[in-house]
């Protein structure tokens, strides 16, 4: 019993790193941009086709080719930034919503044409290797994922609490005007908290392409578990994001281990109502919109 | 004068409407004439609350899909007209709105949005997992009665065509009396700016509540006629999420919050997608959502009006370049 349980918590602590990296994107660019990706899992999605081509065309592995996913997205999201948000930006909600949503459209569509629905894998050398700790067992393909995962969330907090440019960004989100006011360019700025939000789900897209199957959708679970740790983490903290992204891996396992294979979805789910019922600020408290 | 001109205009536009299954006769024109008609009273029933109140709710298959549940239930276990079926999945659909509402709203903007589609998709997931209640994932077909006027079956699409014009007339009746009334002119402060309309008296809850209450019993409506007409019914068409989506996109793309703005809206995307799947067989998957997103990131970017606004600004344009009349 102990192990089933201690072996379920390590299944959703190792996937929600990954989760960790969407949703940290999602938080990043609510928090400086103030507006709502709902194409985020599509750019994982688009990174994990990345990954599959460069692997079943080239032979590289899927985990070296974050190095190719994660500037390509950036860059992606830059573009994405300077020509179709910031056209946006403003007082009004439905153009926000709508641009990013029909992105999210578009791309997933696109994929579906492109690629057709079916499902795309990579086997690597690795891919069925594990672990075993007592009577429990690590993935090895999961165990690098968690661990890059974690490795490019450290980066990205020192990048905003060491550099100009991350100051520039905590600063906006904290306060726009005032950050406007002390001369920093908004544009640049959120270009990079874009680019930044996007190579990150780049590098999830990567990660997960040893132990998971790309297909057009695959996208939308991540966005939807990215959006639920958003709301728990309190909307723009990135720490919360990250500390809610491991908890919900973990309630999503425990959920398949103990109520059925196909009711991990329902526990998050149930996790956002009732976030929304008793702590609709987010479990930290901090400020909802 | 002008109300009498808009009259005759409404009352001819509305013969044509009657005479057009009389006169067309090919069943695959009616379907997409029954198609255009059913997204249209979709998206009259979205744009109620999120055109004019900009509640954006990405979640109305939720509806939809208790309404389609509701009467599907009721015919096959109890044996009760879908007629009746209809107001009730409606009911069904005003009561379930209460709580989801009570939730969604706690949050505005775009995390409304995303509380939404969560609760749309939780509601999918429910009934995918209960099997005895409502035969779970692989859903059931409604028993076909050949021609049953009581039990909303019909022999030949022309009838379905005049349900479901029925439908969109009542819709569209309801929100021009809301427009005219109290009501319409507090949904659209709340939707100008909620903090400032609550400033001055307006009691935004309670408003939100209600309008979220008549869209939610209009678009479960639309779900009892959608599976008497395809006769047949699963979690997956019920609760799609393709529903939701196009509640909201033909009412952004005709106008957000105008009467008008979802039928235009509708036929402009549905007739594309007819054309489209005309011209390449529907043989590519996505094609039709692709130029879909298109067309919304088009008028975003540089319409956000809509075609209505387009139409009124072009005829502006017009009348302007006209001499005026002594």
């Amino acid at each position: 019993m102990w192990e089933t349980l201690a072996q379920a918590v390590i299944n959703g602590l190792l996937i929600g790193g990954i989760y960790a990296l969407v949703s940290i994107g999602v938080t990043l660019i609510f928090g400086v941009v103030k507006i709502v990706n709902f194409a985020q899992g599509e750019f994982v999605m688009i990174g994990m086709y990345i990954s599959f081509f460069l692997s079943s065309q080239f032979g590289v592995d899927p985990i070296v080719s974050l190095v190719v996913s994660m500037p390509v997205l950036f860059v992606a999201g830059v573009l994405i930034q300077h020509f179709l948000i910031r056209r946006v930006l403003g007082p009004n909600d439905m153009p926000q919503i709508f641009l990013t949503f029909a992105l999210s459209l578009l791309l997933l569509n696109l994929a579906l044409m492109l690629f057709t629905a079916n499902y795309r894998t990579v086997h690597t050398s690795y891919s069925d290797e594990a672990f075993h700790l007592g009577g429990l067992y690590i993935p090895v393909a999961k165990l690098i994922a968690f661990v890059v995962a974690m490795g490019l969330s450290g980066a990205l907090w020192i990048f905003l609490h060491t550099t100009d440019l991350g100051k520039a960004m905590r600063a906006a989100s904290q306060n726009r005007d005032v950050a406007m006011l002390m001369g920093i360019n908004p544009n640049r700025v959120f270009c990079v908290a874009l680019g930044v939000a996007l190579a990150l789900a780049g590098a999830a897209g990567s990660l997960l392409m040893p132990f998971y199957s790309a297909y057009p959708f695959v996208g939308q679970v991540f966005t939807l578990m990215a959006f639920v740790a958003v709301v728990l983490g309190g909307l723009g903290n990135v720490m919360g994001a990250l500390v809610a992204s491991l908890m919900m891996g973990v309630a999503e396992s425990l959920g398949i281990q103990f109520v059925g294979a196909d009711s991990g979805l329902i526990v998050v789910f149930a996790m956002l109502l009732l976030t929304l019922a008793f702590r609709p600020t987010g479990l930290g408290g901090g400020k909802a919109r | 004068m002008i109300v009498t001109r808009n009259l005759l205009w409404l009352a001819l536009g509305l013969a044509i409407l009657i005479a057009l299954p009389l006169v067309v006769k090919s069943s695959f024109a009616v379907d997409i004439f029954i198609r255009i008609l059913l997204f249209s009273f979709i998206g009259v029933a979205w744009n109620l609350m999120g055109g004019y109140a900009k509640q954006l709710s990405l979640g109305h298959a939720a509806y939809f899909g208790l309404g389609a549940y509701t009467s599907t239930i009721l015919q096959i276990d109890f044996g009760v007209s879908p007629w009746i079926g209809m107001v009730a999945g409606g009911v069904v659909a005003m009561l379930a709105s209460l709580p989801i509402g009570w939730l969604c709203f706690r949050l505005r903007g775009p995390y409304f949005t995303i509380a939404t589609i969560a609760t749309a998709q939780a509601l999918m997931l429910i009934f995918l997992k209960f099997r005895d209640f409502a035969w779970g994932a692989e859903g059931t077909t409604i028993p076909n009665l050949g021609s049953a006027p009581l039990m909303m079956q019909f022999e030949g699409k022309a009838a379905y065509y005049y349900v479901v014009l029925g439908l969109l007339v009542s819709g569209l009746t309801i929100t021009w009396l809301i427009e005219r009334s109290w009501m319409g002119y507090y949904l659209v402060a709340i939707g100008e700016d909620e903090d400032a309309a609550e400033a001055i008296g307006v009691n935004a809850p309670r408003i939100k509540r209600d309008i979220y209450m008549i869209s939610s019993f209009l678009t479960a409506l639309a779900g009892t006629f959608y599976t008497q007409y395809i006769y047949f019914i699963d979690p997956a068409t019920a609760f799609s999420f393709n529903i939701s989506i196009e509640a909201a996109l033909v009412s952004i793309v005709g106008g957000i919050g105008t009467l008008w703005g979802p039928v235009i809206g509708t036929v402009l995307l549905e007739t594309t997608s007819a054309l489209l799947q005309s011209w390449l067989g529907g043989s590519v998957g996505g094609i039709q959502l692709t130029v879909y997103s298109l067309i919304l990131m088009a008028i975003i970017l540089w319409r956000p009006t809509g075609l209505i606004g387009v139409a009124t600004e072009a005829y502006r344009r017009f009348a302007s370049r006209r001499p005026a009349r002594a």
